[in-house]
This record gives structure tokens, C-alpha cells and sequence, in this order.
């Protein structure tokens, strides 16, 4: 908008340019490398496995070891009871979106921190939000594995949610988010359902199974409840690299086999 | 008074069974009260293209200007980006790069232009603080009046896709307005190069209007090309719950930012409907 005479520039294409004009934001589509194009995302639910403890936990991560000769896999972990333990008393005290986001992600790192330990003679690596940034790569050529916080670093910075106060971001979208910036081969979320129901299935013995479905049509069916946090569904219509995401049960084993096979297993969302 | 907003007590057993997609769970936690973290502070943006770029003869009188308001108004002051930025981006949209590098690569300018503001500010005694060091804000804060961060939120390679292009959507607008929302924030005050809002740019348009005043809802139905700061920070301003308003004020022009410190309506506000005075 501004004449900027005085300013010193760098040539580019985008100089003097408004970042926040829409001509100028749609001539900046272009298409996108992957930079991890071999590696699978895993996600651990927090509530759904996590909480469970070894019955749950220690037969899935026996698979993900069994799996690891043939695909390359880093391990988002999320945060489960305790998170909802500090929202109830943050909440209670008045503290702002931000700050349930912050306090959150400790209890995700906890979880994936246990998560590491288990894994790590079979070599895999706990990387905090900075060094997911500078060093996987690296570890992941030296390291048979990397287990990484779930929940994104957004902290106080985390969205203020449409409705309510609880933080948008957790971690299946940190899980996702590291997915397509990466262009990973696949994101895969583990939960204690088979998928994506029409309602909860664990309350309403009616809810039918959605094998399949793109992003775009779940948000339009405004369901209830989903076993994945809705903001994953708007992350998905606005993909570049990572175009679905696979729901399925981390309770039954050989589903994630299946999934990193390709076959269908779980929900399967689409762009 | 934004602490005695409170109603109803939080939603506690639902919270620790229920699912927290369920929308009446979601619903109950916005009846909870709001505690304002820091509720004397004021959020003041200074513009990276708009003002640092024009280096000393449009940053050294705001510094100025800053320094003569320390000891009446505590601030945090985010700094944009601006023209390396933009160089960054072009070559890393070139390179085929996604937007979450494209922010850690952004991030890094504004870095620099909040280093610089800071050397700049130092010999008052006011620190450049990451936002890992956030939670030593409010000691400085009151020691010092003023701290000096960069603005763009810490989302890194975590950055969501904007709906077109490659661009971060949230940049240091929006990393600002989030810092001044998150603490419950006096003011939150945009420092460019520009009196305000115009309806098209006047530099081109010579019959585009001034917007003194206008409602989020109002700017954002008007969908236009151009805006005087960036759409995420529209969009959570309809949802926000402590941020009732914004200004933008003319950096270059002594005076404007000290008058907004001081409540007086200069340049433009961008207000909530069904919040106005």
C-alpha cells in the first residue's frame, strides 16, 4: 500500500510488494519439493493408547520395531489425561488459550519422552521442537528413529479456538503439520477406535463406519464428536504435500503394518 | 474489567472423561472466566518494511519516542520483517521450499530487525527476550518498562499452509496480536508507515477514503484486495477474548505513538462489533 522511497530494498519479486494483497499471495503458487519423501509419521494418541500404559503401549511399539527394516517412521506422541487435568484447573483459573497451550505440550513431551526410552536400543532418537527443525534429517540418516512432542510449539501463540478455550492445535495436528512439511510418504494417527464413525461409537451402538472420506466432506457433516481434532480436517483441504491422513486402531495389532503396507485399514481422509 | 467477567465455574469431571472434540465440552470451557496475565502492558508492532528498512531517519525518532514513554507506559515491542523477508521468500518459493521453512527463514529477519531495535535500546536497560524467555517478561517489565521480542509466532516448520500460495499466513502481525491476546493486553498497537486504513491504496487511488474507525466484521465483509495488516489477525479477533481493539498508527509521524499509548484515537481502530464505545 505504501510508497517505500526511502526504504532500502532487496531485489526479489516480492519487493515493495504488500504480503497481504491477494494478487500478490496467488502469484506465489508454485509447486513444492518434499524433503522426506520415504518417511512415515506415526502418531501415538495421549488419551487413547498412552493412558493406557504397557498393555496398550508395549505390543504397538513391538510393531513399529518389527516394521523398521522396511519403512522409516518418526514418532509423534500426544498428552492425554493429564492435559485435561491442567485444563480443568486452568481453566478454572481464568488462564487464557495460550497458556493451556504451553502448559499442554509438556505433558506430550512427557509421553514422548517415555516413548523414547522405551525405544531406544532399537535406536531411536527424542527430538525437541528445535532440533526436529535442524537435525532430523541428520538423525534420521545416523538414528534408526525419531520420536518428536506431538503438540506444536505454538505455546502461548496457539490460535484462540472458534468455540471455547481449549487449545485447536494438539497433537494430531502437530503430527500432521510435520507431515506435510516434510512431504512425508504418510501420516498415520493411532487411536483406541477403528476410525472415523458417524457418532461416538463407544456411546451411540447406531454410529456407522466412514472407511474413507475427503477432508472437506467431514467438516460439512458437522459431526458431534470426532477421534481426531477437527483442525486436522482444515490442515488437510490447504495440503501440498500430505494429502491424507489414515485413522485407525493402535489397540489391534497389525493395523499399523497394514497401514504402512498401503492396505486399508482404519478411516482413510482425503484431501 | 476483564477479571470479573467470570460466571460459571470450568467443566472439571467432563473435561477428564469426555472427548474434547465433543462441541458441548468445547462450548462449557467458554464459560469459564478470563484472568488477565498482564493487563497494564501494551503490544506495540513496529512495522519491518514500514519502519526498520527506512533505517535511521524513521527508526532513530521512534526510538525516541519509545524512550520518552518508559516510564508511563510498559511495552512489549514485536518487530516485522520487511524486504529481506520478502527476498527469502521469492528465492524459497523458487527452490520449491514449503511454507514451514519459508517461516523458520522469516523468522530469522525479524530477528535481525529486533537485534537491531534492541542494540538501539540497550543503554536503557531493555532486553531482547525469545519466546523461551517469556516468562522472564514481567520481571523486566517492571524493572525496565520495556522489553524488545521478534514477532513472529514460534511455529516454525509447524506453520499451517495459508489457502493460496506459499506465503506464512501468520507472520508478525499475528504474532504480536497473539502476545497482546495471550496476556490480556492494555493495547495492542500496529507502528507502519501509513495514517491508518484506506479503502484502495491513496498512493495509486487518488480517490480511496480514510477508514478512522471500522469493526472487524465490517473490514472482513468487505473482502478487499489489500489490507493495512495481515487476515489471521482479523480472524482471531472475532474469537478473542481479551483483544477488543487494534490501532495502527503512522510511525513517521512524531507524536502518533504516544498519543495512542495514551488512549487518544489517532490513526485507525479496528474494533469488535457489539464493543464499541
Amino acid at each position: 500500500m505504501s510508497d517505500h522511497s526511502n526504504s532500502q530494498h532487496v531485489t526479489s519479486s516480492l519487493m515493495r510488494e504488500s504480503l497481504v494483497d491477494k494478487n500478490v499471495i496467488a502469484r506465489t503458487e508454485a509447486s513444492v519439493s518434499a524433503i522426506l519423501p520415504d518417511v512415515n509419521v506415526i502418531q501415538i494418541g495421549g488419551h487413547s493408547i498412552m493412558d493406557r500404559g504397557r498393555s496398550a503401549l508395549l505390543p504397538l511399539l513391538d510393531e513399529i520395531v518389527a516394521n523398521q527394516a522396511e519403512h522409516r517412521m518418526i514418532i509423534g506422541v500426544g498428552a492425554g489425561v493429564r492435559s485435561r487435568h491442567i485444563f480443568s484447573v486452568g481453566l478454572d483459573l481464568g488462564l487464557p488459550t495460550g497458556a493451556l497451550a504451553a502448559l499442554s505440550a509438556k505433558d506430550s513431551a512427557q509421553n514422548a519422552y517415555m516413548v523414547s526410552c522405551l525405544l531406544a536400543k532399537h535406536g531411536f532418537v527424542y527430538l525437541e521442537a528445535p532440533f526436529v527443525v535442524q537435525l532430523l534429517p541428520a538423525m534420521l540418516a545416523a538414528a534408526r528413529g525419531a520420536v518428536f512432542n506431538g503438540i506444536p510449539p505454538y505455546a502461548l501463540w496457539e490460535h484462540p479456538p472458534l468455540v471455547g478455550k481449549l487449545p485447536p492445535h494438539g497433537s494430531d495436528a502437530g503430527s500432521y503439520l510435520v507431515g506435510e512439511v516434510f512431504g512425508v510418504r504418510s501420516v498415520i494417527l493411532l487411536k483406541d477406535v477403528d476410525g472415523i464413525y458417524t457418532a461416538d461409537p463407544k456411546i451411540d451402538p447406531a454410529a456407522e463406519f466412514i472407511p474413507e472420506a475427503k477432508a472437506q466432506e467431514l467438516i460439512d457433516r458437522k459431526l458431534r464428536t470426532l477421534p481426531i481434532e477437527p483442525v486436522v480436517l482444515d490442515l488437510l483441504t490447504r495440503a501440498k504435500l500430505a494429502h491424507s491422513v489414515r485413522v485407525i486402531n493402535g489397540l489391534k495389532p497389525g493395523n499399523l503394518t497394514r497401514a504402512l503396507k498401503g492396505e486399508s485399514v482404519g478411516t482413510l481422509i482425503k484431501q | 474489567m476483564k477479571n470479573e467477567k467470570s460466571v460459571q465455574p470450568a467443566p472439571g469431571v467432563e473435561l477428564l472423561s469426555g472427548s474434547l472434540t465433543d462441541a458441548s465440552i468445547q462450548q462449557a470451557t467458554g464459560n469459564s472466566p478470563d484472568f488477565a496475565i498482564l493487563p497494564w502492558v501494551n503490544v506495540v508492532k513496529i512495522g519491518g518494511q514500514s519502519i526498520m528498512d527506512r533505517g535511521r531517519s524513521a527508526v532513530f525518532p521512534l526510538v525516541k519516542e519509545i524512550v520518552d514513554n518508559l516510564g508511563r507506559h510498559k511495552m512489549i515491542l514485536g518487530t516485522g520483517a520487511g524486504t529481506r523477508a520478502r527476498h527469502i521468500y521469492s528465492l524459497a518459493i523458487d527452490l520449491g521450499l514449503p511454507t514451514g521453512v519459508l517461516t523458520v527463514l522469516g523468522t530469522a529477519v525479524a530477528w535481525q530487525n529486533a537485534q537491531m531495535l534492541h542494540y538501539l535500546l540497550a543503554q536503557y536497560g531493555i532486553p531482547f527476550i525469545e519466546p523461551e524467555g517469556f516468562s522472564t517478561l514481567p520481571h523486566y517489565l517492571m524493572e525496565r518498562g520495556a522489553v524488545v521480542c521478534q514477532g513472529m509466532p514460534p511455529y516454525k516448520l509447524w506453520e499451517p499452509n495459508p489457502p493460496v500460495g506459499r506465503i506464512p499466513p501468520q507472520r508478525t502481525d499475528t504474532g504480536c496480536f497473539l502476545v497482546a491476546e495471550v496476556f490480556g493486553a492494555r493495547k495492542m498497537i500496529y507502528v507502519k508507515d501509513e495514517d491508518g486504513l484506506y479503502t484502495a491504496d491513496p498512493k495509486k487511488n487518488p480517490s480511496s477514503e480514510y477508514i478512522p474507525r471500522i469493526s472487524v466484521e465490517e473490514l472482513l465483509a468487505r473482502d478487499l484486495e489489500d489490507l493495512i495488516v495481515e487476515r489471521a489477525v482479523l480472524e482471531f479477533m472475532t474469537r478473542a477474548r481479551n483483544i477488543r481493539e487494534i490501532q495502527f498508527v503512522n510511525g513517521l509521524k512524531p507524536g502518533q505513538l504516544t498519543a495512542a499509548l495514551n488512549g487518544e484515537a489517532v490513526g485507525t481502530i479496528i474494533y469488535r462489533n457489539g464493543d464499541a464505545q
